[in-house]
């Protein structure tokens, strides 16, 4: 009950919010100029979804995401098991990747331009360093969360390494591994998007740089409702597979 | 009466013990050295006997226990269960029941039970019926499709208990396996322990804080000292079988109680 009424008035701040800004502009009480209204925005999104420039915008972006991410996820996986497997591995490079994930990695940028240019291999190896000290923490934390006694057990049982690793570490990591996932997106997607923003020829973070400095705020407006959406869209479907995955977890 | 034979009585029949531990220590590395953690047990144990081990806090008996599983080796001394050496852990032989927490949470009750099976690659049907007998055996037939959060923690343990006994090992060594339990919980499951025990005829190494505990499970009552762990005394309980929660209020229970504790609390 108390449930259905909490999404009753989510549903209902949301269309609130949605028809504000429609009225707002239509009504003159926002410069439509700097806040065109939501159907126009809508009509814009589908204009520019059509649109050729877009698609190849689009096309390049998605790859940068997906490629810097099928780097930095197993990669950084890797490093934080043998951060936190390793003692001796872990004992020197712990604190390093603790200083340098502190640092916000945008001040970075630069170097990477002037050493990868301003194309694909710039966003990919820029989306790569902004994601990977966040999966290592994470699969550090992850191999942490494994417990002593689960491994006793298996191993009192005669597990092998590979049975211990399938049938402890992996399903005690799972939901730590799947959170990881969901939150390195959000790092991948950032990075790829402000090394877009910043200087590139291609790419949707490109067009919406450029979108806001010429002014065309329907088509601004457009792109960020598409992102937005995109981003959702993952993080929730990462979520579901989290839930399914970790009944066990309450 | 069968469990009250001594030791010696036990040699001269030349039975084969079903636990042979001897002249066994342990050192570990401490951060200030070497520091022994057990010296010189030597400890038998007849088959089909129910052994229990009381100690104060660190004295070792958890270590003994590991290396009686086979999962940690001891500095010298030999340990034979069966007549043959334990270098590494063997669950047909030796079957461990551990403290609470140690079921696996994304396992159903039946799976966990099946997973020394499952290990050993043991066909599906053949596993899964002999999991359903040990779910039966400690009492919680139509349980299997529960998750151990939707368990309490009896039933907890009694999914350990079925677990150790899954592939028959002839010892079961437990590691304070009720610690965690209400009295109330804690006393029932010794009772059922007593049970299953009777219907298994294993021989038991059951460690445990509680000197009540102690006395109404044990044949035998083995007490050791602080660190560095030794054998103090062994108690042999003579308190008939089956046991049964009138006998905590006699004269023999309290006394052998006492007994136990004057060893332990003499001990600085």
């Amino acid at each position: 009950m108390r449930g259905s009424i909490i999404i009753l008035v989510r549903i209902a701040i949301l269309a609130a919010l949605l028809a504000a800004w429609e009225a707002l502009p239509r009504l003159g009480l926002v410069n439509p100029m700097l806040l065109p209204p939501l159907s126009d925005v809508l009509k814009t999104l589908v204009t520019i979804l059509g649109r050729a420039d877009v698609h190849e915008a689009l096309g390049v972006t998605t790859a940068e995401v997906v490629v810097a991410f099928i780097i930095a996820v197993p990669l950084g996986t890797a490093l934080g098991v043998l951060a936190a497997e390793n003692a001796y591995f872990g004992e020197i490079f712990r604190p390093m990747l603790f200083y340098v994930f502190s640092i916000p990695k945008s001040i970075f940028l630069p170097m990477f331009i002037l050493v990868f240019g301003i194309g694909f291999p710039q966003k990919v190896a820029y989306a790569t360093f902004s994601t990977i000290f966040i999966v290592i923490m994470s699969a550090s934390a992850a191999v942490e969360s494994v417990k002593a006694e689960h491994l006793l057990v298996a191993q009192s049982y005669g597990a092998t390494p590979a049975q211990i690793l399938r049938r402890v570490y992996l399903p005690s990591m799972l939901p730590i591994l799947l959170e990881a996932l969901r939150i390195s997106m959000i790092f991948n997607f950032t990075g790829v998007m402000i090394a877009e923003m910043y200087a590139a020829r291609t790419g949707i973070g490109h067009m919406i740089a450029n979108w806001g400095e010429n002014f065309q705020m329907p088509q601004l407006f457009a792109g960020v409702i598409l992102l937005a959406a995109a981003a959702m869209l993952f993080n929730e479907a990462v979520r579901a597979l989290e839930n399914r995955c970790s009944i066990w977890r309450t | 009466m069968q469990h009250m034979a001594n030791m010696s009585a036990v040699r001269d029949v030349s039975l084969t013990p079903a636990v042979d531990v001897r002249g066994l220590s342990h050192v570990y590395a401490g951060r200030e050295g070497a520091v022994p953690a057990l010296s010189d047990i030597a400890l038998e144990v007849p088959a089909g006997r129910f052994v229990v081990i009381v100690g104060p806090s660190g004295c070792g008996k958890t270590s003994l226990l590991m290396m009686l599983a086979g999962l940690r080796r001891p500095t010298s001394g030999t340990i034979l269960c069966d007549g043959r050496p334990i270098a590494k852990p063997d669950p047909a032989r030796v079957g461990v029941v551990f403290q609470e927490a140690s079921l696996y949470p994304w396992l159903t009750a039946l799976d966990n039970v099946e997973f020394p099976l499952a290990l050993k690659h043991a066909p599906r049907e053949e596993r899964r019926a002999r999991a359903e007998a040990m779910l039966k055996l400690v009492g919680l037939e139509g349980f299997g499709t529960r998750y151990p959060h939707e368990l309490s923690g009896g039933m907890k343990q009694r999914v350990s208990i079925a677990r150790g006994l899954m592939q028959d090992p002839p010892v079961l060594l437990m590691d304070e396996p009720f610690a965690a339990l209400d009295e109330q919980t804690r006393m029932t499951m010794g009772h059922e322990l007593l049970r299953i025990w009777s219907q298994t005829s294993k021989t038991v190494v059951f460690i445990t804080h509680s000197l009540t505990e102690a006395v109404y499970l044990a044949d035998e009552v083995i007490v050791m000292s602080a660190r560095p762990g030794r054998i103090l005394d062994r108690i042999a309980i003579d308190l008939p079988r089956p046991r049964t929660y009138q006998m905590m209020a006699t004269d023999l229970f309290g006394r052998l109680r006492e007994r136990i504790w004057e060893q332990i609390r003499t001990v600085p």
